[in-house]
């Protein structure tokens, strides 16, 4: 008798023909481009989106200052929420306002230096993509830049910005010095022995204290760096995180999910020729394993097979530059992404949490896993405040569903005794970050005083600096 | 009797090849970071959004002036390339990071760098 089993391959070759059109089709209704929202609102006024599309408002005022007597003009006379706007990379709501938005763009470049100082005084508009050449002109240079070098100076250092490097601090750690317009109308000059208070409140400040109009940066010696990239077993890089951190200037990992390896990249100073880095190979490995997920959602073993054959044996890269050059990348992909900064001892054990989470909740994600480390500093809203921290980042791909981050990601990181990244997505709210920040209470006093009628506040502001 | 086609039709192919225009080459990063819009407004508003992202290969924008990467942009009528650029399209950014600029400004800034623009510096 044959014709059962005949019968049995029909149809299970027609199921399997069916499944597979439909898995199909469900990714291809998946991966279609997310809805636009109205380029211009009812009344006229021109969209502004973040860079993230997690963020839009529709401001009927936009200004751009280009000194600071007239930024605190704005601030007194403008209708609030005032905010302002670096280069919208923040995924958070710091931005929104239907009110008045401020751009620092006409507030940039290197203003003065101090060469025996080796400091720099910079508009806060700089984006940083601009600031490392201008800094390299003069014999300076920021040894610790933050992956991506699109932000406003003001915008990466108000949100505690960061690179990788148990020896360097954050962005606003190099901060000396800055100017607040703030909405009483005065222009403040704030430093550790300057209106101290302030500086300490306001030098990570979600521009929530007035706008930061220059600043002083402790820079370093313009420094030749090698970068090297490499591929590595993730459970070599897990094993071997606090000894890679600290044998190298920078160094900083992914994990690759749903495979069995990560990505290592470290830079340290050389005397070394110029070797200058080559074509950016990052956008493509990502949407390779983009694809690897778009085959193989549902089958996690063929993935993990797929993406250890195109992973394994790849070469290192290596280049030899100038470090405002390599330290920075261009992520064309866009993403959305949390960011929690962690106590150094638990990093790990929640890194840990974090890959077994998504690899058995969330096949749909294929960015990798971004691994760091930070100095302490002492900006009282500084996600590294008083302690030396280890940051995991997840990110999802801008067409995705991101909702996980905060049902399966941030418990695991706040169970940790992590920080949120100011700028990346988080759920907290006023209450929990009194909990977490020791000097809050001191730091939303010198906020009020600064903002007495809380004109900067917008609705994302006022569920973190307002009581619940 | 038969008519003879010949000499129409080359009139033809030679004025249309009079017409035509020159064929397009890629431009490196170099070339397309030499260029600036004319006008010194435009010119700085381009000069803190647009360039960052359009002079650079890894970013995977079209690069300024680069007519084998705009034309097929072009071609899709201004009302579209404006939508794009202030409310974004795949890997460009909502308003390419411009906080200031105005749907005019918007309109500009990409005729400058589809290089359709009426003057451009190099």
């Amino acid at each position: 008798m044959t014709t059962p089993t005949r019968r049995a391959l029909l149809l299970g070759g027609g199921a399997l023909v069916a499944g597979a059109a439909g898995l199909t089709g469900r990714r291809l209704w998946l991966d279609r481009e997310p809805p636009s929202p109205p380029a211009v609102d009812k009344a006229g006024h021109l969209l502004w989106q973040n860079w993230a599309g997690t963020e839009q408002c529709w401001p009927a005022t936009r200004l751009a200052p280009t000194a600071a007597d007239e930024a605190a003009h704005i601030l007194k006379t403008a209708n609030g929420p005032v905010r302002t706007v670096g280069a919208g990379h923040s995924f958070t709501g710091l931005v929104p306002t239907d009110a008045t938005l401020i751009s620092l763009d006409r507030m940039s470049g290197v203003l003065a230096h101090d060469p025996a100082r080796m400091q720099a005084t910079v508009g806060a508009g700089t984006r940083l993509y601009d600031l490392g050449p201008a800094l390299a002109a003069i014999g300076q240079d920021m040894p610790n830049l933050p992956d991506i070098n699109k932000q406003s100076l003001a915008g990466g250092t108000q949100t505690g910005t960061h690179g990788t490097g148990p020896g360097f601090t954050a962005l606003h750690g190099g901060i000396v010095a800055f100017d607040l317009a703030t909405p009483r109308g005065e222009v403040l000059e704030c430093s550790a022995t300057s209106n101290p208070d302030i500086f300490n409140a306001a030098r990570v400040g979600l521009g929530a204290f007035g706008i930061v109009t220059r600043m002083v940066l402790q820079n370093h010696p313009l420094t030749r760096v090698k970068k090297t990239t490499s591929f590595r077993r993730r459970d070599e890089l897990i094993e071997n995180w606090d000894a890679l951190s600290t044998t190298h200037r920078n160094a900083e990992f992914y994990i690759i999910p749903f495979s069995h390896w990560g990505q290592l990249i470290t830079h340290d100073a050389t005397t070394e020729p110029v070797r200058p880095r080559g074509p950016d190979t990052d956008a493509d490995g990502v949407l390779q394993l983009k694809q690897a997920r778009d085959l193989f959602e549902f089958a996690s073993p063929l993935r993990f097979w797929t993406s250890d054959h195109l992973i394994g044996g790849m070469p290192d890269q290596v280049a030899i530059d100038e470090g405002w050059k390599l330290l920075s990348n261009e992520r064309p992909v866009r993403f959305r992404e949390i960011e929690y900064h962690l106590p150094r001892e638990t990093q790990i054990a929640a890194l840990r949490e974090v890959i077994a989470a998504i690899e058995t909740h969330r096949s749909d994600v294929f960015f990798p896993i971004e691994v760091r480390s930070i100095a302490a500093d002492d900006a009282w809203l500084s996600s590294f405040y008083g302690r030396a921290s280890g940051s995991i980042a997840v990110h999802a791909y801008y067409k995705d569903d991101y909702r996980f981050f905060y049902t399966l990601i941030e418990p695991i990181l706040r169970r940790h005794g992590g920080r949120p990244h100011w700028g990346k997505l988080n759920s907290l709210s006023h209450d929990d970050f009194a909990a977490l920040y020791p000097r809050w209470n001191e730091a939303m006093a010198v906020r009020d005083h600064c903002d007495p009628e809380g004109k900067l506040i917008n609705r994302y502001l006022s569920r973190v600096v307002r009581r619940g | 009797m038969k008519a003879d086609w010949t000499v129409p039709m080359i009139a033809l192919i030679t004025l249309a090849g009079c017409h035509a225009a020159p064929a397009a080459h890629p431009l490196t990063p170099a070339q397309a970071a030499a260029r600036h819009p004319a006008d010194a407004r435009l010119a700085a508003l381009y000069d803190t959004s647009c360039r960052a992202c359009h002079t650079s290969a890894d970013s995977g924008a079209p690069l300024s002036g680069d007519h084998t990467q705009w034309d097929a942009r072009w071609a899709k009528g201004p009302a579209v390339l404006l939508q794009s650029a202030v409310a974004g399209y795949n890997r460009m950014p909502a308003g390419g990071q411009c906080a200031t600029c105005t749907a005019a400004d918007y309109t500009a800034l990409i005729a400058f760098m589809a290089d359709h623009d009426q003057g451009s510096s190099q």
